[in-house]
């Protein structure tokens, strides 16, 4: 083991620490709740990362998968009783088999084209859920039945309860990203994502890797989805479908890091703790600022640094690297 | 019955004249520059919201107002080329989609800011009015609607075909390294091609005000038609795009009158994934990028 991979050993053993005790330190609800809110759209974000970062299909559809997530859960609990816990993964399996068919039209289109077919879908799933009022309670939507302290079927009194499972939920997204990362599927998926023809003529067999990927990236965004829902007690089609959540796991993947481990993580705790500080500056919230400073920042960060917040510190690593290699010399 | 039909069928042509102005503007930028705007219906918010100010503020008839929407969302075009898209061509798609998809997200978000989530309706002498043919109902506003759109699209098309400006984009949409080998600038060529397709965006806003509202929201609604009516008429293919237009304005009509009054978004989806399912290429066959 080299020094540079213990030091990051190390670095992210303290920061799980840190992480790990955060909410017995910190006891206000608000704070725990803006938390929470970053460990969901971080996983969020590394769920998009996987497909759109690293193979660069550019989804802005993952809303579809969430939703998926959601409702499958929601309807087992409310309907046959079902803890979400096994309707968690049960909506993660929904969403992965959803994602074949989505996956094969959407694919049949390349680049930006792609993406506008991925926004269809979800909306178009949108529109189900409201037009279909039998299926699953319509556009009124419904309450999540309280049960107080009920841990098997993923409901706590303790707010720090939800923000484990937020962190685990991390933790998951990011070690399945570190393995990919490491194996072919993942070498294969960046050259996918350089050319999809130079791949192919190599041997990859993209429409195979795509397919796969999608499914992973699927699975892992209605997790998220479930988590929510539990979260809020409350669902319905334009909170389950909301098209804001496509455009953030896009955002905070971009702004952080696109197509790296730690990217999206670090672009959510920029982009959250920047509308949050807004928020309070300016007193009650003002519809469409959030969103106005999201935008400012994506333009920013395209124009000025593609390879996003990771790329800065990467950069900056290597200035003081190279220096303090120079010093020795 | 047959009245019922046919009155549906000119209702989504009538409306459908609009969708041509807006999915013209996508198509033409993304046979010349080779991006997708997604911004594109933003600038059609933003013709109305001028339109609307121009018609309060000094008493113009709102399709007068074409005159100042037009010439001032030609020039926003030529400076989002030249100040933000110029600086993201390139092999790679990330800054380019989501460049125009930022800059779209800030427009309506500032809109929302600024002007609120209010419906903001005009009424004109004419806003009401119709014409009786038969048993047919053509409302005045629309109709003056279409015919100017056909008359731009027309003019455009002209443009394209005669001018040595028009045929330098048509060549630069065909092969860009060849056009550039001819002589022919790149970035001026992009920056007319921006410019016209914004002022189609703001021709369509002003003509829209007589009949519509205008809110933070509502380019989202065409430009989702747009983006279909591109990829049903053959992406970059300005003919392609009129044709598919008017095609969705009727089968959205359509599906009003015998499906049910909000499932307009429903056939357009329809459409929109039986197009990627059967024809991905567009109805008049070609290749995609």
């Amino acid at each position: 083991v080299d020094k540079a991979s213990r030091w990051s050993v190390a670095a992210v053993a303290a920061l799980a620490v840190v992480v790990l005790i955060l909410p017995l330190v910190v006891k206000s609800s608000f704070a725990i709740d803006i938390f929470i809110r970053i460990l969901l759209f971080s996983f969020i974000g590394v769920a998009w990362n996987l497909m759109g970062g690293y193979a660069k299909q550019l989804s802005l559809g993952h809303a579809a998968y969430f939703g998926l997530g959601a409702y499958t859960s929601t309807i087992l609990q409310i309907d046959f009783g079902i803890s979400p816990w096994i309707g968690m993964v049960a909506g993660g399996v929904v969403a992965m088999l959803a994602s074949l068919p989505i996956g094969w039209l959407c694919f049949r289109l390349r680049g930006p084209y792609f993406t506008i077919a991925t926004i269809a879908t979800a909306q178009a799933l949108m529109l189900i859920f409201l037009k279909f009022r039998d299926f699953a309670w319509g556009a009124e939507g419904t309450t999540i039945p309280n049960l107080g302290n009920a841990p098997l079927m993923m409901q706590f009194e303790a707010k720090s309860a939800y923000y484990y499972i937020a962190l685990g939920l991390l933790a998951i997204g990011l070690v399945i990203t570190w393995l990919i990362e490491r194996s072919w599927m993942g070498y294969y998926l960046v050259a996918i994502g350089e050319d999809e023809d130079a791949a192919e003529a190599i041997g990859v067999n993209a429409p195979s890797m795509k397919r796969n990927i999608y499914m992973i990236s699927a699975f892992l965004t209605a997790l998220a989805g479930t988590f929510y829902i539990q979260y809020i007690y409350f669902i319905d089609p334009p909170t389950a479908f909301n098209f804001n959540i496509s455009i953030e796991a896009a955002l905070v993947a971009i702004v952080g890091g696109i197509g790296t481990l730690w990217g999206p993580v670090i672009g959510t705790i920029l982009l959250e703790t920047a509308s949050t500080l807004l928020q309070s500056w300016l007193g009650s919230s003002i519809g469409g600022l959030q969103l106005t400073v999201y935008a400012l920042i994506l333009m920013a960060v395209i124009l000025w640094r593609p390879t996003g917040l990771m790329g800065m510190i990467g950069e900056f690593y290597q200035r003081h690297a190279g220096r303090e290699r120079g010093a020795v010399t | 019955m047959l009245e019922t039909v046919a009155q549906a069928v000119i209702n989504g042509l009538l409306i459908g004249g609009i969708y041509a102005l807006v999915s013209i503007g996508v198509t033409l930028i993304f046979g010349v520059v080779k991006i997708v705007n997604f911004a594109q219906g933003e600038f059609v918010m933003i013709g109305m919201y001028l339109s609307f100010w121009l018609t309060t503020q000094f008493g113009i008839d709102p399709v007068v107002t074409l005159v100042v929407t037009m010439p001032v969302l030609f020039v926003v075009g030529v400076l989002v080329q030249h100040f933000l898209i110029r600086r993201v061509l390139g092999p790679n798609d990330m800054p380019q989609i989501f460049l125009t998809f930022a800059l779209s997200l800030l427009l309506l978000n500032l809109a929302l800011m600024l002007f609120s989530a209010n419906y903001r309706t005009v009424h004109t002498s004419y806003s009401d009015q119709a014409f009786h043919l038969g048993g047919l109902y053509i409302p005045v506003a629309k109709l003056i609607a279409f015919v100017v759109a056909m008359i731009l699209s027309g003019a455009l098309w002209v443009f394209l075909h005669t001018t040595d400006l028009g045929k330098a984009m048509r060549a630069a949409s065909q092969n860009r390294d060849v056009a550039t080998l001819m002589g022919i600038n790149p970035n001026r060529v992009f920056c007319v091609a921006l410019g016209i397709a914004l002022a189609l965006a703001g021709a369509a806003g002003s003509l829209l005000m007589p009949f519509y509202s205008a809110y933070p929201f509502v380019g989202q609604v065409f430009v989702l038609m747009a983006f279909v009516a591109v990829v049903l008429g053959t992406l970059g293919n300005v003919v392609g795009a009129l044709i598919a237009s008017l095609m969705m304005g009727i089968a959205e009509s359509l599906g009003i009158q015998y499906v049910g009054a909000d499932s307009g978004q429903i056939v357009v989806f329809a459409m929109l994934l039986l197009t990627l399912a059967f024809k991905p290429n567009g109805l008049g066959g070609g290749r995609v990028r």
